[in-house]
């Protein structure tokens, strides 16, 4: 089974994938939204990809419309969980 | 035939370039004058091994330097060449992009074939690995339309938008787009043609061209207008313009660098050279009309010079059928055989070069090419000093595209009424 994911993977994915550097404290913050980091969905799709490939499990479509990384996150791990 | 008239309103306030002989105008015109060729065996990883053996490679280019990390992930080379020379002609403009309304500055690219490189890695993730590893990011990167969504984004700029897809000879269509936007209203655009396509994939496509030049020697792959024309050497890279009213221009005293004064447009079939000859005739006709000019005010012509002999030969007659006994005495010149061929960045490289060689009153030469074997007076070895006011510049496609461009001197554009005799 896959351990739940973190904002600091999060923030290493979102350099990776999308080419934005955040600090995972600012994503943690509740208040925090993925407009604001300038993270659209495109590339939160490609983050929910890298995950697929990485976890080997599916994830759940429709990850990638998450507002914030508190939805994302919360998202990404009640699938990655019904899936194991 | 499409021909665009833009009474002198739309003029060229910035230029942007990269080019395999230099990346900004500067740079550009130095080694343009010089007549120095940049062309080179082919470098380019896995593509070395390919039968194209020699390119015109844009070399000193660091995209990291210039282009946000976030842009650069969704993008190809070709738009980060464009976001690049976009950059450049903003700047030179003077333009400020954020000062006035959003939706006054628009965005115009040509492209010829989109974004091979990211394409081709994301098909070979898709095929090796399969679906779920080919990125998001595929689906606008390798698209024509990229550069124009990208430096819309990024610039902030809201205004008309659009995209040329109509072959090479689309680089001087686009500048033509451009003008009509200023027409309608819009204070300024944005526009022009990179290219990339300096790839694996991109130049295994182009190996089908039976015009492309598979020379090894890099002073003789690419002889336009010469005895010994073998084909044409392609390149990498292009220009970026600020296009824009000629009135607001004047307004917030931005120096004016040119006037784009007439555009016309015609299509006589891929490949079919002979047949061009009626086309960009045709098209040099259209253009010299809309801006209301004469054939005998032409003081010099940008060749298309692709190389291969029935399309030269082609060329200088459309000149002749155009232009009467001027043609034999106007300077002709083909400055990008020292670069190659950048496909739609090619008219654009070339615009560049017309708008600086009217300021500077010079005609730069065609680099390697020793003499004409036409009847013409083409430009080789040294710059020619000239009083230059008005230039032309011509471009065919390889799918059989032609346009003609007609450029005044930017003191025709400080005052509307001086436009026209």
């Amino acid at each position: 089974m896959n351990p739940p994911l973190t904002y600091e993977q999060l923030a290493a994915l979102i350099k990776k994938m999308a080419g934005i550097t955040v600090a995972p404290a600012a994503l943690a913050d509740p208040s925090a939204t993925f407009d604001e980091f300038g993270v659209d969905s495109l590339g939160l799709l490609g983050i929910a990809g890298e995950l697929q490939n990485s976890y080997g499990t599916p994830i759940a479509q429709g990850v990638e419309t998450s507002k914030t990384p508190r939805q994302f996150l919360d998202a990404v791990n009640t699938s990655v969980k019904a899936g194991a | 035939m499409t021909a665009s008239r833009t009474d002198g309103r739309a003029v060229i306030t910035g230029i942007g370039v990269v080019a395999p002989n230099g990346v900004g105008a500067d740079e550009f015109w130095k080694a343009t004058a010089e007549g120095i060729s940049v062309l080179a065996p082919v470098s380019r990883d896995g593509c070395t091994h390919l039968p194209l053996r020699v390119a015109g490679e844009v070399h000193g280019f660091d995209a990291e330097s210039v282009i946000e990390e976030r842009f650069l992930v969704q993008t190809d080379r070709f738009t980060h060449y464009a976001m690049a020379a976009a950059d450049l002609a903003v700047r030179d403009a003077g333009l400020e992009t954020g000062a006035g309304s959003p939706f006054a500055v628009g965005v115009v690219t040509a492209a010829g074939s989109g974004g091979g490189e990211f394409g081709q890695r994301e098909l070979q993730h898709l095929w090796a690995q399969g679906p779920h590893f080919v990125g998001p990011y595929q689906s606008i990167a390798w698209f024509y339309a990229a550069s124009t969504g990208q430096i819309s984004i990024r610039g902030g700029l809201k205004g008309p938008c659009a995209v040329v897809a109509a072959d090479e000879a689309g680089g001087l269509d686009a500048l033509a787009h451009a003008a009509r936007t200023i027409r309608r209203g819009a204070a300024a655009v944005v526009v022009g043609a990179t290219e990339a396509p300096l790839a694996p994939y991109s130049i295994v496509c182009q190996l089908g061209y039976p015009e492309l030049s598979l020379g090894a020697d890099p002073g003789r792959a690419y002889l336009p207008f010469s005895t010994e024309a073998c084909g044409f050497v392609p390149a990498e890279g292009g220009g970026m313009f600020v296009v824009e009213d000629a009135e607001s221009a004047r307004r917030r005293a931005a120096r004016i660098r040119a006037v784009v004064a007439g555009h016309a447009a015609t299509f006589t079939g891929a490949s079919r050279w002979a047949e061009s000859r009626d086309g960009l005739a045709h098209a040099i006709r259209g253009a010299l009309a809309a801006a209301d000019c004469a054939p005998e005010e032409v003081d010099v012509v940008f060749a298309d010079a692709l190389g291969v002999p029935e399309a030269d030969r082609a060329e200088v007659l459309a000149l002749a059928d155009a232009l009467g006994g001027h043609s034999r005495r106007v300077p002709v010149t083909a400055p990008k055989a020292g670069t190659g061929r950048a496909y739609c960045g090619a008219p654009l490289l070339d615009t560049a070069a017309a708008v600086l060689a009217l300021e500077q009153g010079l005609v730069p030469p065609t680099p390697n090419v020793g003499a004409a074997g036409h009847d013409i007076d083409l430009v080789t070895g040294l710059a020619r000093p000239a009083e230059l006011r008005t230039a032309l510049v011509l471009s065919r496609g390889l799918m059989g595209s032609n346009a003609a461009l007609v450029l005044r001197h930017g003191s025709a554009g400080h005052d509307p009424r001086s436009d026209t005799p």
